[in-house]
Protein backbone atom coordinates (compact mmCIF):
# COMPACT_ATOMS: atom_id res chain seq x y z
CA UNK A 1 0.00 0.00 0.00
CA UNK A 2 1.26 3.38 -1.20
CA UNK A 3 0.97 6.50 1.54
CA UNK A 4 -0.83 8.66 -1.51
CA UNK A 5 -3.84 6.30 -1.20
CA UNK A 6 -4.46 6.70 2.31
CA UNK A 7 -2.99 10.13 3.17
CA UNK A 8 -5.62 13.03 4.19
CA UNK A 9 -5.15 16.24 1.49
CA UNK A 10 -6.52 18.52 3.89
CA UNK A 11 -3.44 20.86 5.38
CA UNK A 12 -3.67 23.67 7.05
CA UNK A 13 -0.95 26.48 6.69
CA UNK A 14 0.13 29.08 8.92
CA UNK A 15 2.67 31.66 9.16
CA UNK A 16 5.55 31.35 11.50
CA UNK A 17 4.91 34.97 12.93
CA UNK A 18 0.97 34.25 13.66
CA UNK A 19 0.31 33.83 17.74
CA UNK A 20 -0.52 30.29 19.26
CA UNK A 21 -3.81 31.86 19.45
CA UNK A 22 -4.25 32.04 16.17
CA UNK A 23 -3.05 28.49 15.65
CA UNK A 24 -5.46 26.87 18.19
CA UNK A 25 -8.07 28.89 16.74
CA UNK A 26 -7.48 27.31 13.49
CA UNK A 27 -7.18 23.97 14.21
CA UNK A 28 -10.39 23.97 16.41
CA UNK A 29 -12.46 25.41 13.18
CA UNK A 30 -10.49 23.15 10.93
CA UNK A 31 -10.70 19.92 13.34
CA UNK A 32 -7.09 19.14 12.55
CA UNK A 33 -4.26 18.34 15.56
CA UNK A 34 -1.50 20.04 12.95
CA UNK A 35 -0.20 22.81 11.31
CA UNK A 36 2.18 23.33 8.41
CA UNK A 37 4.03 26.18 9.24
CA UNK A 38 5.53 28.51 6.22
CA UNK A 39 9.24 28.71 6.15
CA UNK A 40 10.12 32.61 6.53
CA UNK A 41 12.29 33.67 3.94
CA UNK A 42 13.22 31.52 0.61
CA UNK A 43 16.68 29.75 3.03
CA UNK A 44 13.53 28.61 5.44
CA UNK A 45 12.00 25.54 5.20
CA UNK A 46 8.72 24.40 5.94
CA UNK A 47 7.73 23.35 9.53
CA UNK A 48 4.88 21.77 11.93
CA UNK A 49 3.30 23.03 14.84
CA UNK A 50 0.92 20.06 16.79
CA UNK A 51 -1.62 20.17 19.51
CA UNK A 52 1.24 18.05 21.45
CA UNK A 53 3.99 20.91 20.95
CA UNK A 54 1.11 23.77 22.14
CA UNK A 55 0.28 21.86 25.34
CA UNK A 56 3.84 20.90 26.40
CA UNK A 57 5.81 23.92 25.44
CA UNK A 58 2.99 27.12 25.73
CA UNK A 59 0.30 25.37 27.55
CA UNK A 60 2.38 24.01 30.10
CA UNK A 61 4.32 26.28 30.85
CA UNK A 62 1.74 29.03 31.21
CA UNK A 63 3.13 31.03 28.43
CA UNK A 64 0.61 33.60 26.65
CA UNK A 65 -1.08 32.60 24.01
CA UNK A 66 -1.51 35.79 22.50
CA UNK A 67 2.04 36.39 22.96
CA UNK A 68 3.90 33.30 22.27
CA UNK A 69 4.56 33.13 18.18
CA UNK A 70 3.85 29.69 16.40
CA UNK A 71 7.75 29.93 15.19
CA UNK A 72 8.96 29.70 18.28
CA UNK A 73 7.34 26.64 18.66
CA UNK A 74 7.84 24.72 15.59
CA UNK A 75 9.90 21.63 14.81
CA UNK A 76 11.58 21.46 11.69
CA UNK A 77 13.00 20.07 9.33
CA UNK A 78 9.17 18.31 8.77
CA UNK A 79 9.81 14.48 8.02
CA UNK A 80 8.13 14.03 4.72
CA UNK A 81 8.18 10.68 2.42
CA UNK A 82 7.77 10.85 -1.33
CA UNK A 83 3.79 9.54 -2.48
CA UNK A 84 4.97 6.85 -3.87
CA UNK A 85 6.33 5.40 -0.89
CA UNK A 86 5.15 2.54 0.81
CA UNK A 87 3.05 2.88 4.54
CA UNK A 88 5.51 0.59 5.98
CA UNK A 89 8.21 3.29 4.90
CA UNK A 90 6.26 5.97 6.65
CA UNK A 91 4.95 3.77 9.81
CA UNK A 92 9.23 3.21 10.37
CA UNK A 93 9.82 6.87 10.13
CA UNK A 94 7.16 7.60 12.59
CA UNK A 95 8.73 5.03 15.03
CA UNK A 96 12.41 6.29 14.41
CA UNK A 97 11.43 9.46 15.18
CA UNK A 98 8.84 9.19 17.57
CA UNK A 99 6.09 11.29 16.04
CA UNK A 100 2.77 10.17 15.08
CA UNK A 101 2.39 12.06 11.49
CA UNK A 102 4.17 12.34 8.23
CA UNK A 103 3.54 14.88 5.48
CA UNK A 104 3.66 13.24 1.93
CA UNK A 105 5.57 15.14 -0.80
CA UNK A 106 5.59 15.52 -4.45
CA UNK A 107 8.53 16.91 -5.93
CA UNK A 108 8.93 19.98 -3.50
CA UNK A 109 5.55 20.32 -2.67
CA UNK A 110 3.75 18.85 -0.21
CA UNK A 111 0.17 17.51 -0.94
CA UNK A 112 -1.13 15.59 2.38
CA UNK A 113 -0.44 14.06 5.63
CA UNK A 114 -0.67 10.54 7.10
CA UNK A 115 -1.36 10.21 10.72
CA UNK A 116 -1.42 6.95 12.88
CA UNK A 117 -4.89 7.06 12.89
CA UNK A 118 -4.80 6.82 9.34
CA UNK A 119 -2.46 4.21 8.93
CA UNK A 120 -4.49 1.99 11.81
CA UNK A 121 -7.68 2.52 9.37
CA UNK A 122 -6.17 1.42 6.44
CA UNK A 123 -4.27 -1.67 8.11
CA UNK A 124 -8.32 -2.57 9.69
CA UNK A 125 -9.69 -2.17 5.83
CA UNK A 126 -7.14 -3.92 4.48
CA UNK A 127 -7.63 -6.91 6.54
CA UNK A 128 -11.50 -6.81 6.62
CA UNK A 129 -10.85 -6.89 2.30
CA UNK A 130 -8.43 -10.09 3.02
CA UNK A 131 -11.20 -12.04 4.39
CA UNK A 132 -13.39 -11.51 1.48
CA UNK A 133 -14.57 -15.18 0.74
CA UNK A 134 -13.31 -16.75 3.48
CA UNK B 1 -24.07 -19.60 9.00
CA UNK B 2 -27.68 -18.64 7.75
CA UNK B 3 -27.19 -21.13 5.21
CA UNK B 4 -26.64 -23.83 6.75
CA UNK B 5 -29.46 -23.37 9.29
CA UNK B 6 -32.05 -22.31 6.58
CA UNK B 7 -30.33 -23.91 3.55
CA UNK B 8 -33.77 -24.47 1.64
CA UNK B 9 -34.23 -23.66 -1.67
CA UNK B 10 -36.10 -20.61 -1.23
CA UNK B 11 -33.89 -19.35 1.32
CA UNK B 12 -30.93 -19.60 -1.02
CA UNK B 13 -33.20 -17.40 -3.71
CA UNK B 14 -33.45 -15.10 -1.31
CA UNK B 15 -29.65 -14.72 -0.23
CA UNK B 16 -29.18 -14.85 -4.09
CA UNK B 17 -31.12 -11.62 -4.62
CA UNK B 18 -29.75 -10.06 -1.71
CA UNK B 19 -26.61 -10.95 -2.80
CA UNK B 20 -27.73 -9.35 -6.46
CA UNK B 21 -29.40 -6.22 -4.58
CA UNK B 22 -25.95 -5.16 -3.14
CA UNK B 23 -24.04 -6.17 -6.60
CA UNK B 24 -26.61 -3.45 -8.41
CA UNK B 25 -25.75 -1.22 -5.61
CA UNK B 26 -21.90 -1.31 -6.19
CA UNK B 27 -22.57 -0.49 -10.02
CA UNK B 28 -24.56 2.59 -9.38
CA UNK B 29 -22.04 3.50 -6.87
CA UNK B 30 -19.42 3.07 -9.48
CA UNK B 31 -21.72 4.76 -12.42
CA UNK B 32 -21.85 7.62 -10.12
CA UNK B 33 -18.44 7.63 -9.38
CA UNK B 34 -17.36 7.82 -13.45
CA UNK B 35 -20.23 9.71 -13.94
CA UNK B 36 -19.00 12.23 -11.78
CA UNK B 37 -14.91 11.84 -12.86
CA UNK B 38 -15.78 12.37 -16.29
CA UNK B 39 -18.54 15.22 -15.50
CA UNK B 40 -20.67 13.14 -17.93
CA UNK B 41 -24.20 13.73 -17.04
CA UNK B 42 -25.12 10.96 -19.27
CA UNK B 43 -23.43 8.17 -17.30
CA UNK B 44 -25.78 9.62 -14.14
CA UNK B 45 -29.13 8.16 -16.48
CA UNK B 46 -27.63 4.88 -15.80
CA UNK B 47 -27.63 5.01 -12.27
CA UNK B 48 -31.94 5.76 -12.37
CA UNK B 49 -31.72 2.71 -14.46
CA UNK B 50 -30.16 0.62 -11.66
CA UNK B 51 -32.18 1.85 -9.43
CA UNK B 52 -35.45 0.74 -11.10
CA UNK B 53 -33.67 -2.52 -11.72
CA UNK B 54 -32.55 -2.63 -7.94
CA UNK B 55 -36.35 -1.74 -6.98
CA UNK B 56 -37.34 -5.03 -8.91
CA UNK B 57 -35.37 -7.27 -6.92
CA UNK B 58 -35.97 -5.35 -3.71
CA UNK B 59 -39.45 -6.32 -4.91
CA UNK B 60 -38.84 -10.15 -5.37
CA UNK B 61 -37.06 -10.58 -1.96
CA UNK B 62 -39.53 -9.23 -0.01
CA UNK B 63 -42.17 -11.38 -1.72
CA UNK B 64 -39.97 -14.83 -1.50
CA UNK B 65 -39.56 -13.53 2.41
CA UNK B 66 -43.41 -13.53 2.64
CA UNK B 67 -44.29 -16.81 0.19
CA UNK B 68 -42.10 -18.79 3.38
CA UNK B 69 -38.46 -18.06 3.30
CA UNK B 70 -36.79 -18.07 6.88
CA UNK B 71 -38.49 -18.61 10.14
CA UNK B 72 -40.35 -15.58 11.01
CA UNK B 73 -38.63 -14.62 14.03
CA UNK B 74 -36.07 -13.42 10.82
CA UNK B 75 -37.93 -12.30 8.28
CA UNK B 76 -38.57 -8.37 9.80
CA UNK B 77 -35.13 -7.85 10.07
CA UNK B 78 -34.25 -9.31 6.51
CA UNK B 79 -36.57 -7.11 5.05
CA UNK B 80 -35.94 -4.24 6.74
CA UNK B 81 -32.03 -4.20 5.82
CA UNK B 82 -32.91 -5.17 2.41
CA UNK B 83 -35.08 -1.60 2.60
CA UNK B 84 -32.12 0.41 4.03
CA UNK B 85 -29.78 -0.90 1.06
CA UNK B 86 -32.88 0.36 -1.17
CA UNK B 87 -32.72 3.52 0.86
CA UNK B 88 -28.66 4.20 -0.20
CA UNK B 89 -30.27 3.42 -3.65
CA UNK B 90 -32.62 6.38 -3.75
CA UNK B 91 -29.70 8.85 -1.96
CA UNK B 92 -27.70 7.57 -4.69
CA UNK B 93 -30.23 8.26 -7.58
CA UNK B 94 -31.42 11.59 -6.18
CA UNK B 95 -27.41 13.07 -5.83
CA UNK B 96 -27.20 11.72 -9.81
CA UNK B 97 -30.64 13.74 -10.58
CA UNK B 98 -29.06 16.82 -8.75
CA UNK B 99 -25.78 16.13 -10.48
CA UNK B 100 -27.85 16.27 -13.77
CA UNK B 101 -28.98 20.13 -12.97
CA UNK B 102 -25.81 21.43 -11.84
CA UNK B 103 -24.63 23.76 -14.12
CA UNK B 104 -21.35 24.75 -14.54
CA UNK B 105 -18.25 22.02 -13.75
CA UNK B 106 -17.62 22.71 -9.68
CA UNK B 107 -14.54 23.84 -8.96
CA UNK B 108 -11.74 21.94 -8.78
CA UNK B 109 -11.60 21.70 -4.82
CA UNK B 110 -14.95 20.93 -4.45
CA UNK B 111 -14.96 18.20 -7.35
CA UNK B 112 -12.15 16.77 -5.64
CA UNK B 113 -13.78 15.97 -2.32
CA UNK B 114 -16.74 14.97 -4.18
CA UNK B 115 -15.09 12.61 -6.73
CA UNK B 116 -13.34 10.98 -3.20
CA UNK B 117 -16.58 10.86 -1.36
CA UNK B 118 -18.30 8.90 -4.41
CA UNK B 119 -15.88 6.55 -4.06
CA UNK B 120 -15.59 5.58 -0.40
CA UNK B 121 -19.41 4.93 -1.38
CA UNK B 122 -18.11 2.50 -3.60
CA UNK B 123 -15.94 0.92 -1.24
CA UNK B 124 -18.55 0.75 1.04
CA UNK B 125 -20.86 -1.08 -0.95
CA UNK B 126 -18.14 -3.33 -1.77
CA UNK B 127 -17.45 -3.95 1.85
CA UNK B 128 -21.23 -4.73 2.75
CA UNK B 129 -20.88 -7.59 0.49
CA UNK B 130 -17.88 -8.56 2.14
CA UNK B 131 -19.80 -7.96 5.35
CA UNK B 132 -23.45 -9.65 4.24
CA UNK B 133 -20.74 -12.97 2.93
CA UNK B 134 -19.69 -13.10 6.64
CA UNK B 135 -23.65 -14.40 7.69
CA UNK B 136 -22.77 -17.87 5.62
CA UNK B 137 -18.94 -18.26 6.39
CA UNK B 138 -16.85 -17.85 9.50
CA UNK B 139 -15.84 -14.35 8.86
CA UNK B 140 -15.02 -11.57 11.36
CA UNK B 141 -18.64 -9.73 11.07
CA UNK B 142 -17.27 -7.56 13.42
CA UNK B 143 -14.35 -6.48 11.79
CA UNK B 144 -15.92 -5.97 8.53
CA UNK B 145 -18.39 -3.52 10.29
CA UNK B 146 -15.61 -1.49 11.40
CA UNK B 147 -14.36 -0.94 8.35
CA UNK B 148 -17.71 0.18 7.12
CA UNK B 149 -17.56 2.68 9.99
CA UNK B 150 -14.21 4.07 9.47
CA UNK B 151 -15.27 4.83 5.63
CA UNK B 152 -17.87 6.32 7.66
CA UNK B 153 -16.30 8.69 9.66
CA UNK B 154 -13.81 9.41 6.87
CA UNK B 155 -17.22 10.84 4.75
CA UNK B 156 -17.88 12.51 7.67
CA UNK B 157 -15.12 14.71 8.61
CA UNK B 158 -14.98 15.14 4.41
CA UNK B 159 -18.72 16.43 4.92
CA UNK B 160 -17.67 19.10 7.32
CA UNK B 161 -14.76 20.50 5.00
CA UNK B 162 -17.05 20.48 1.99
CA UNK B 163 -19.74 22.39 3.39
CA UNK B 164 -17.15 25.06 4.50
CA UNK B 165 -16.05 25.14 1.28
CA UNK B 166 -19.62 25.56 -0.01
CA UNK B 167 -20.22 28.38 2.45
CA UNK B 168 -17.76 30.87 1.10
CA UNK B 169 -18.53 29.62 -2.42
CA UNK B 170 -21.00 32.22 -4.75
CA UNK B 171 -24.29 31.52 -6.11
CA UNK B 172 -25.94 32.97 -8.98
CA UNK B 173 -29.27 32.50 -7.79
CA UNK B 174 -31.37 30.57 -5.01
CA UNK B 175 -31.67 27.48 -7.30
CA UNK B 176 -27.94 26.87 -8.43
CA UNK B 177 -27.23 26.89 -4.04
CA UNK B 178 -30.28 24.63 -3.60
CA UNK B 179 -29.37 21.80 -6.09
CA UNK B 180 -25.85 21.89 -5.06
CA UNK B 181 -26.64 22.12 -1.19
CA UNK B 182 -29.18 19.17 -2.26
CA UNK B 183 -26.14 17.18 -4.16
CA UNK B 184 -23.86 17.29 -1.32
CA UNK B 185 -27.00 16.08 1.30
CA UNK B 186 -27.45 13.26 -0.91
CA UNK B 187 -24.19 12.45 -1.41
CA UNK B 188 -22.43 12.14 1.98
CA UNK B 189 -25.97 10.52 3.15
CA UNK B 190 -25.19 7.64 1.18
CA UNK B 191 -22.18 6.51 3.49
CA UNK B 192 -24.65 6.84 7.13
CA UNK B 193 -27.54 4.58 5.51
CA UNK B 194 -24.92 2.35 4.25
CA UNK B 195 -23.64 2.04 7.62
CA UNK B 196 -27.30 2.29 9.03
CA UNK B 197 -27.04 -1.41 6.92
CA UNK B 198 -24.41 -2.90 8.10
CA UNK B 199 -25.35 -2.45 11.74
CA UNK B 200 -28.92 -4.26 10.79
CA UNK B 201 -26.39 -7.01 9.56
CA UNK B 202 -24.90 -7.38 13.30
CA UNK B 203 -28.67 -7.46 14.42
CA UNK B 204 -29.10 -10.53 11.87
CA UNK B 205 -26.35 -12.12 13.41
CA UNK B 206 -27.56 -11.73 17.14
CA UNK B 207 -30.72 -13.08 16.09
CA UNK B 208 -29.29 -16.14 14.62
CA UNK B 209 -27.65 -17.09 17.63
Amino acid sequence: MKVDEIMTKKLAIIDAGATIYDAIESMIDKRIRSLLVKPRDEKDVYGVITVRDIVYKVLGKNLDLNKTKVGEITSKPLVCVDKGMDVEHAVNLMTKFNITRVFISEGKEIIGIISLLDVMSAELIKKAREGRGA
Amino acid sequence: MLKKVFGGSTEQKVIDNINKHMQILFSASECFEKGLEKWDKDQMYYVADLEREGDSVRREIISTIYEGAFLPFLRTNICRFVEIVDEAFDALKDAALEFENLGSRLDEEIMDDCIKIAEINKQMCDMLMIAFGTLFNKGDLREKTLAIRIYEKKVDDMKFDLVSKLRKKEVKDFWEGRILSDFVSYLTHISDVIEDASDYLHIINLSMR
